[in-house]
């Protein structure tokens, strides 16, 4: 029912992101997938109808970035937004220089996730 | 003879060291060849205080004319470090030794040596520069990595509540309202409020004061140990320390490590209001008495530049700070230390120069010592009176 909607993947380890924010998602009308790792998502085959991934940075085994590049190596090239609860400025422009669409630091609102998809889509 | 004396002069070369006698009652001054060449001064040239002051460093003055008071007064020994300031403007750092006796004519004389430690006090002050500024970056980076690892445990239930608080508002909203997915979405935040309280829980038993034990301490005995680790540090900065602790204190109640990091801490502040000051003696006075109502004070007056009075009530907050190296949590710690053992602290100006900081905190509940005459009276006053001068 939902795989015609545009899908949004979320990979985060911390659990309260994983049950909050596809729901939120789901209300904003898309179709949400939350997966704890990296290593889960690229098993998922959830990959190629992904139209944004919502990635959490620092996560243990695979981080955020590691999973940017093997998507880029498998020439998958999703928009990213990343979301990280380091509030280290420094962190941002990198990403955003590797070509991540965003960098949203938690806890953000609903107008900046909603921005920041809104970004992801017209890129997609 | 003459080889000996010669020997003699050649060890007093190669070590750096001269020697000098002191007749206090006719003011009479010999200096060997080396003395001589380590003030700079023309062999054979009379020596007298004021040729001396020419040479001591300013900041070393007034300590000088301690010195000498001092050993006109009672004669005694001194063993101390000074700065002399040459005409070239170079500074040089000198150990001064003397010992004082009657000699065969039954006059008072000191007799003893001045060594130049110039190289030894330049490297020392160049690794202590760098011990203290690695200590300073050490406590930033600490407290850096401390902040963001407390920013990531609260930010991460935070995002929790905010999204979820988000979702719960649209399902109100939507028509007919999801009341089901709504009650999840409140249930999920109020867990995640109590996940974040759970962190400052964690953190306050962390550093909160439970870890404090609880002795009967006497602060005396507190006061005189922060006074020998400190002292080399004091009189680096030429503060005059003087303490005067009364006797038959009783003891009090609290954890005696805490209560000596706050007698450090305004000895510290104390020394570091002086150390612009250059056209008065560097005078710190440490004394306790007994307090009104079952109490014990312990005050710490300065000669330093004092406080604006405005100001006085932002001393003790967090980061408030007049120092440029200083992070300002020293006075705020220290307060929150001193009312955790019921006690108060507190700052005032004074009449001259410079700043008192006192604190005041109940006694032990015990029987005061045997000898608590409560009299306030210099503890073996000379002895605690730690002068640096130049001669």
């Amino acid at each position: 029912m939902t795989s015609r909607r545009s899908l949004v993947a979320v990979v985060d380890d911390d659990e309260s992101v994983r049950e909050s924010l596809p729901d939120l998602l789901r209300e904003l009308g898309f179709a949400a997938r939350a997966f704890s790792s990296a290593e889960e998502y690229l098993a998922s085959g959830a990959i190629g109808r992904t139209k944004c991934l919502i990635l959490d940075v620092a996560m243990p085994g695979m981080s955020g970035p590691d999973l940017q590049q093997e998507l880029a190596r498998r020439r998958q090239a999703i928009p990213i937004v990343f979301i990280t609860a380091h509030q280290d400025e420094t962190v941002r422009p990198r990403l955003l220089a590797q070509g991540a669409v965003e960098c949203l630091f938690k806890p953000f609102s609903e107008a900046a996730l909603l921005a920041a998809l809104d970004t992801a889509l017209r890129a997609a | 003879m003459r080889r000996s004396e010669a020997f003699l002069a050649e060890a007093q070369r190669l070590s750096s060291t001269g020697s000098f006698s002191w007749r206090v009652a006719s003011g009479e001054i010999k200096w060997s060849d080396e003395a001589y060449r380590i003030y700079g001064i023309e062999p054979g040239v009379p020596v007298t205080f004021e040729l001396i002051r020419t040479r001591v460093h300013p900041d070393n003055l007034p300590m000088l004319q301690e010195v000498i008071d001092r050993a006109r007064r009672e004669g005694g020994d001194f063993d101390y470090e000074s700065r002399l300031l040459m005409p070239d403007h170079s500074v040089k750092y000198v150990h001064v030794v003397a010992r004082g006796g009657r000699n065969q004519d039954g006059e008072l004389e000191l007799v003893g040596t001045v060594q130049d430690v110039t190289e030894r006090r330049l490297s020392e002050e160049a690794l202590s520069k760098a011990r203290s500024e690695l200590a300073h970056v050490a406590r930033v980076t600490t407290l850096g990595a401390l902040t963001a690892s407390i920013a990531h445990e609260v930010n991460q239930p935070l995002s929790g509540i905010i999204t979820n608080a988000s979702t719960c508002l649209r399902m109100l909203d939507a028509d007919p309202p999801n009341v089901a997915g709504a009650r999840v979405t409140a249930q999920r935040t109020l867990r995640d409020g109590n996940r974040a309280s759970d962190v400052i829980t964690r953190l306050r038993a962390l550093f909160g004061n439970q870890s404090a034990t609880t002795e009967a301490v006497d602060l005396n005995e507190a006061t005189r140990e922060v006074i020998a680790l400190s002292l080399s540090e004091l009189q680096g900065g030429g503060v005059i320390l003087r303490a005067e602790l009364a006797d038959g204190l009783p003891r009090v109640t609290g954890d005696r490590v805490q209560l000596q990091q706050v007698i450090l801490n305004l000895l510290r502040n104390a020394a570091d209001a002086m150390s612009g000051v250059d056209d008065r003696p560097r005078h710190v006075v440490i004394s306790t008495e007994q307090d009104e109502g079952d109490r014990v004070r312990l005050t710490v007056r300065d000669a330093g530049v004092g406080f604006d009075p405005q100001a006085v009530n932002r001393l003790f907050d967090a980061f408030y700070t007049t120092k440029s190296g200083g992070m300002g949590i020293g006075l705020s710690v220290s307060r929150s230390i001193i009312e955790s053992h019921q006690g108060r602290l507190w700052a005032t100006p004074n009449d001259g120069p410079g700043a008192t900081f006192s604190f005041s905190i109940p006694c032990a509940a015990e029987l005061a010592p045997p000898d608590a005459a409560g009299a306030v009276r210099p503890l073996a006053g000379t002895h605690v009176e730690h002068a640096m001068g130049g001669l």
